[in-house]
């Protein structure tokens, strides 16, 4: 139970920050000298203020790591449940063969390398974070399809000529929610974890975004003038990605309990 | 399935994992905007001069034959030249893999006996402030990222208490030569792997701990280290060597992050260095490099973890 409270305690605020931030931003957009002391952080590489930079900085980790998260979703468990269903062997190999030789590229040498065949933008980086939980996700979806399929229930279904896009929809896709569930928590970290590192390595963002992972890599020059201007946005990240981890493990726990 | 018949099957899926996954790398690298004689060409192309390189370098052949030329040169170890330094791919990695093998090197070898000793003293003493403490922390710092808490350390340890050098600027290839260096970068390193095996080991131990043999072994009166040791540690660690493999990953993961961060001359600043520099032949090379290891490293998992306990079943 304690706990759950720190993990709330580590997500409010970065989360707080990436939602309401852009509102309540400074508009004003003066720049001053880099790395100079203004304010309660200091200037930025560019000499904006880290301030109003850190409000700003949240939506898009944030946004970037749920959007992507939920893509992967919506394309991998239709996936694998058409590769579990299909009652042709070809079909399943044809869609399942490909996805582990993903698995065997590491994630982040995949991620710059397709980054640099297409420029980056945010929805790129998207698609890319998607792409490459694509094929986790759709084993663990293949994998809890064929053993709920194999249950009396769905068999019976089987047998009254049932349709099998009815059957996946009324009875499989609910019987996963318990497993879906205990993989979306790291599954959250997981892609918050590649975008963030992404983002740190240029991939998919422009140089000046205001970006917490951004602004850690472009103001390291400044470390020992305005050493917040790093560690701050570096310290949100870390709270976040702590928070999430501690929140699901407990939210897990009390649902077995 | 005897092992060894396991072992061949799994080296030979292996095998085309690595086939494979090189045709997807080497098809990406093509996808780059512009080629190796447009790179050559330089500031002003020259069209004439341009298509000229490309026959001189035989890039006006088809991708298929080129992708099997390339291969049969790495298999020889010849990975082409960089277009950038004009040396060959070989030595370039050869130099760069230095301190990159340091880091990877150090963190394993602490890796094991330290995920090993965190996860046994959190179940000893399951649920009590030790272990509570041990797997609370392993949870949290579980797949933060690296360069955010690499900046967090240095903060902390280098600009605020002054202990270690906040980069690796102006060291020697050769990091050994300056330990004090090399102490953030591989606390980094190890934080991801290190909470995800001791969280296995103890997950493992706690179920030896309670089994059957166990209590037997308890009412023998043989001593509490040596149960621990001889008959607990054995089986509890299957789970983590299995997930040993996943760690390839993230070291490489780690490593690209690492260097970036403490300015280490390794592969990861060499493939930053090369994508930004659209070096195409250095791109390749480093990317199969990477390929490689992952699959020979889940294999050896694999393998190691199978031939532990004979009945799990393993793959696929």
């Amino acid at each position: 139970m304690r706990r759950l409270w720190l993990a709330t305690a580590l997500i409010a605020g970065p989360l707080l920050i990436a939602v309401l931030g852009p509102f309540v931003a400074d508009s004003d957009t003066a720049r001053g000298g880099a790395f100079a002391a203004r304010g309660v952080f200091g200037n930025d590489f560019i000499g904006r203020d880290v301030g109003t930079q850190l409000l700003l900085g949240g939506r898009s980790v944030v946004g970037v790591a749920v959007v992507a998260a939920a893509v992967s979703y919506l394309i991998a468990i239709p996936l694998g449940l058409f590769a579990a269903m299909t009652r042709h062997r070809w079909l399943d190999d044809a869609l399942m063969r490909p996805l582990d030789v993903l698995l065997a590229i590491p994630a982040l040498l995949l991620m710059l390398l397709l980054a640099s065949v297409i420029p980056g933008n945010r929805l790129v980086l998207i698609g890319i974070v998607a792409l490459i939980n694509l094929p986790d996700i759709a084993r663990i979806a293949r994998a809890a399809t064929i053993e709920i399929a194999s249950r009396p229930a769905v068999d019976a279904l089987w047998l009254q000529g049932e349709r099998p896009a009815r059957i996946a929809v009324s009875s499989i896709v609910p019987s996963m929610r318990r497993t879906l569930a205990a993989d979306l928590g790291t599954r959250l970290t997981g892609v918050l974890y590649l975008v963030a590192s992404a983002s740190f390595l240029g991939v998919g963002v422009a140089a000046d975004a205001s970006d917490w992972a951004v602004m850690v890599d472009r103001n390291r020059a400044g470390l020992f003038l305005t050493p917040w201007a790093v560690l701050a946005p570096a310290s949100l990240i870390v709270a976040l990605s702590v928070g999430v981890n501690l929140l699901f493990d407990g939210i897990l726990k009390a649902g077995r309990r | 399935m005897s092992l060894q018949r396991y072992a061949l099957r799994r080296v030979l899926l292996g095998l085309i994992q690595i086939v494979a996954a090189a045709a997807l790398l080497f098809a990406l690298t093509e996808a780059l905007p512009g080629d190796a004689a447009v790179a050559l060409a330089g500031d002003n192309p020259d069209p004439a001069l341009i298509s000229q390189l490309r026959q001189q370098m035989g890039l006006d052949e088809p991708s298929v034959l080129r992708f099997v030329r390339w291969a049969g040169g790495a298999v020889t170890g010849d990975l082409g030249t960089s277009l950038v330094s004009d040396r060959a791919v070989s030595a370039l990695i050869g130099e760069h893999a230095v301190p990159s093998l340091i880091l990877a090197t150090l963190t394993l070898l602490l890796l094991v006996p330290l995920s090993v000793w965190l996860g046994v003293t959190a179940a000893r003493r399951e649920g009590g402030t030790v272990d509570r403490l041990i797997t609370t922390v392993t949870l949290g710092l579980y797949s933060v990222p690296e360069f955010a808490l690499a900046i967090v350390l240095v903060v902390v340890f280098a600009i605020g208490l002054g202990w270690f050098p906040p980069t690796a600027v102006g060291v020697d290839r050769n990091l050994l030569a300056d330990p004090a260096v090399l102490v953030l970068p591989v606390l980094v390193l190890l934080a991801r792997p290190i909470c995800s095996l001791s969280r296995l080991v103890r997950a493992g131990m706690i179920e030896s701990l309670a089994s059957d043999y166990v209590r037997h072994a308890r009412r023998l009166g043989i001593s509490p280290r040596r149960i621990i040791v001889a008959h607990a540690l054995p089986n509890a660690i299957i789970p983590a060597v299995q997930q040993l493999a996943r760690t390839a990953d993230w070291l490489i993961a780690g490593v690209i992050v690492v260097e970036a961060v403490f300015v280490i001359p390794g592969l990861g600043t060499a493939l930053v260095d090369a994508v930004s520099a659209r070096d195409v032949p250095v791109i390749q090379g480093l990317a199969v490099l990477f390929a490689v290891t992952t699959v020979v490293l889940n294999l050896a998992a694999d393998i190691a973890s199978r031939a532990l306990s004979p009945r799990a079943e393993v793959g696929r």
